[in-house]
């Protein structure tokens, strides 16, 4: 950070007053100017409020307003911090012209201007950076600049119910419980503030840690517990099926909570029954579903069915996987259980198949729906179960 | 016939080394490279110009989405195929419309990788069951409105190809239930894909709200 020339000639002049883009409350005039002079951009917001009390800061603003060539953030115009000398020099500056302009005011008397400018300067010394975090080896500075703050608002104040009776209208006790309840805010509220600002961030991190600890806990409970009767396995199969199940409860974990608007879902209820064959037969049960719908009693009839079919599959076709698939379309919820495996010819099923036939076959006919078939010896067996949703 | 060049990109070195020992044993393939993390991969595929990345999803450093988008501003002709833990929805439509030429997960077996790298180098596109799941889903209820003449909504002949994939058949056994040649099953596929990439799908952003995916 280097000391900013002084603007020498017009095009200079306009660079120098730029108006800052994310310190302003107007227009960014003040923001702007308090970083091209090294003062905090709330004692040029004072200066300027104390100015508009006589009839120069009116004009001086819209002139510094047009003149301004641009705008930037105030980081990009800071300068270095001026040193004691140089604040008293603008600060004598500032005086004179509040005296000069505040004397051939007839509007307010110069006594009432100058205590509310106090006032004015008072605020910005109190609110100056004691929100931000204030750095260690600071902390006295600051809390003496409070301390001057408070000094200067209460003086302000003072002078100004001394001068009360220019504020005709309003009855003397209403005025002096006002003014210093305004005085108590301004001086307190930004430590209000700040306390208020730490209670959420504490807020915010004791429940980031309570979510912590619950995820912990559930993985602690799953997928730990799941790797330690992995590297007791020395079955291969087993193994993979271990992963998969905990692979699938992971999943629902992370990506689930599917069940909590509408209830139980039927692809909820038909990873159920992969999971279930899976543990028993050590086949992977691959579930697509297409059109998702709420559970109901047909629908418990389908699953119970396309279970049957898919340990069916799983134990005798052979195939590596067995692909489940069910989809709702123009009122119909249509399931395929598909393998790979031998296949068979349906027009002569083997003994070990009327359970298919039973189970799979007469529980969809008794709910008004239809189970078909389809397979070839060596092409693989595919069981198409269909029912009709009726509007309930 | 010359062996297709692939370069892989997974944050698990332990994976990479699997997917490389499970490759490496095979003729069609050459790989050439392969990197754990995103900078290293833009910089390595730009440098190799491979014909297809095989890359994980999730990684630190953007993942593979930003490889994705960095790689196909300069060197549109390297195809990906995205091999992912994850099937989640999000992931899955994130990935294929950034580019990717298809998306498998990590349970796949070696034979299914190596079909589907193949597939891929050849310009196909790659459907597992639950991609094509999604995409039927992303699709559903969209009938083609006369008024409405958007070029993506999904050819009958698309949705049927696509159904018999997500219920667990091959390109080949799709070709013959649907009585039409395996040459024509991939070009409805790639149709599909092309489709999700290029459109700004009302149905797909509806899809995705629905889910709360974005």
């Amino acid at each position: 950070m280097t000391t900013a020339p002084a603007p020498t000639n017009w095009t200079e002049l306009r660079t120098w007053l730029t108006r800052s883009t994310d310190d302003r409350v107007l227009t960014g005039v003040a923001g702007g100017l308090g970083a091209r002079l090294g003062v905090g951009s709330g004692y040029v917001r004072a200066a300027f409020f104390g100015l508009a009390l006589t009839w120069f800061g009116l004009i001086l603003y819209p002139v510094l307003f047009f003149v301004s060539g641009g705008t930037a953030p105030s980081a990009d115009l800071r300068r270095d911090e001026l040193d004691q000398r140089q604040r008293l020099g603008l600060a004598l500056m500032f005086a004179g012209a509040m005296v000069a302009f505040g004397s051939t005011n007839r509007w307010l008397g110069g006594l009432t201007i100058g205590a509310v400018t106090l006032i004015a300067f008072g605020i910005a010394a109190v609110w100056d950076r004691s929100l931000a975090g204030v750095a260690a080896g600071d902390q006295n500075q600051s809390r003496l600049r409070i301390i001057m703050g408070a000094v200067v608002i209460i003086a302000g104040m003072a002078v100004l119910l001394g001068s009360s009776d220019n504020l005709t209208g309003l009855g003397p006790v209403v005025l002096a419980v006002g003014i210093t309840m305004a005085g108590l805010i301004l001086v307190f509220g930004p430590w209000a503030l700040r306390l208020a600002a730490d209670l959420g961030e504490e807020r915010r991190d004791r429940i980031r840690s309570e979510e912590r600890a619950e995820m912990a806990a559930h993985l602690h409970d799953s997928v730990l517990q799941t790797f330690a009767m992995i590297q007791r396995t020395d079955d291969p199969k087993k193994m993979t099926t271990l992963a998969r199940s905990q692979e699938r409860e992971l999943r629902s974990w992370l990506y689930g909570a599917r069940g909590g608007e509408h209830g139980r879902m039927l692809s909820d209820a038909l990873e159920d029954m992969a999971d279930r064959v899976e543990q028993a037969t050590d086949v992977p049960v691959e579930v697509v579903v297409v059109n998702d719908l709420p559970m109901g009693p047909r629908l418990d009839a389908v699953v119970a069915a396309t279970g049957e079919a898919t340990i069916n599959a799983a134990r005798h076709s052979g195939s590596m996987k067995v692909s489940v698939y069910a989809e709702v379309d123009a009122g119909v919820l249509e399931v395929f259980v598909t393998d790979q495996g031998v296949g068979f010819d349906p027009d002569e099923v083997p003994p070990d198949r009327h359970g298919l036939r039973q189970s799979v076959v007469d529980r969809m006919t008794r709910h008004a729906g239809t189970a078909e078939i389809i397979s070839e010896p060596g092409e693989g067996t595919e069981i198409h179960l269909t029912m009709p949703l009726e509007a309930s | 016939m010359t062996p297709v060049r692939v370069f892989l990109v997974d944050d698990h070195a332990l994976f990479l080394r699997g997917v490389r020992s499970e490759l490496s044993d095979r003729e069609a393939f050459d790989i050439v490279g392969s990197a754990t993390d995103v900078d290293d991969a833009i910089a390595s595929i730009r440098r190799l110009v491979p014909d297809i990345v095989l890359i994980d999803v999730h990684m630190p450093g953007g993942g593979g989405l930003s490889v994705i988008r960095n790689v196909v501003e300069t060197h549109p002709d390297v195809r990906f195929l995205a091999l992912s833990v994850s099937d989640a929805p999000d992931d899955v439509i994130a990935m294929i419309r950034a580019g990717a030429r298809g998306y498998v997960t990590k349970t796949i077996g070696g034979d299914e990788l190596a079909e589907a790298l193949e597939r891929t180098a050849d310009g196909d596109a790659v459907f597992s069951p639950r991609l094509a799941g999604f995409v039927l889903d992303a699709f559903a209820g969209a009938l083609p409105k006369p008024d409405d003449p958007e070029l993506d909504q999904l050819t009958p002949r698309e949705r049927e190809v696509l159904r018999q994939i997500a219920r667990g058949h091959t390109y080949k056994q799709v070709a013959r239930r649907l009585s039409i040649s395996v040459k024509t099953v991939e070009t409805h596929v790639s149709a599909v894909l092309r489709k999700l990439q290029l459109s700004s799908r009302h149905e797909l952003a509806r899809w995705a709200t629905d889910r709360r995916i974005v």
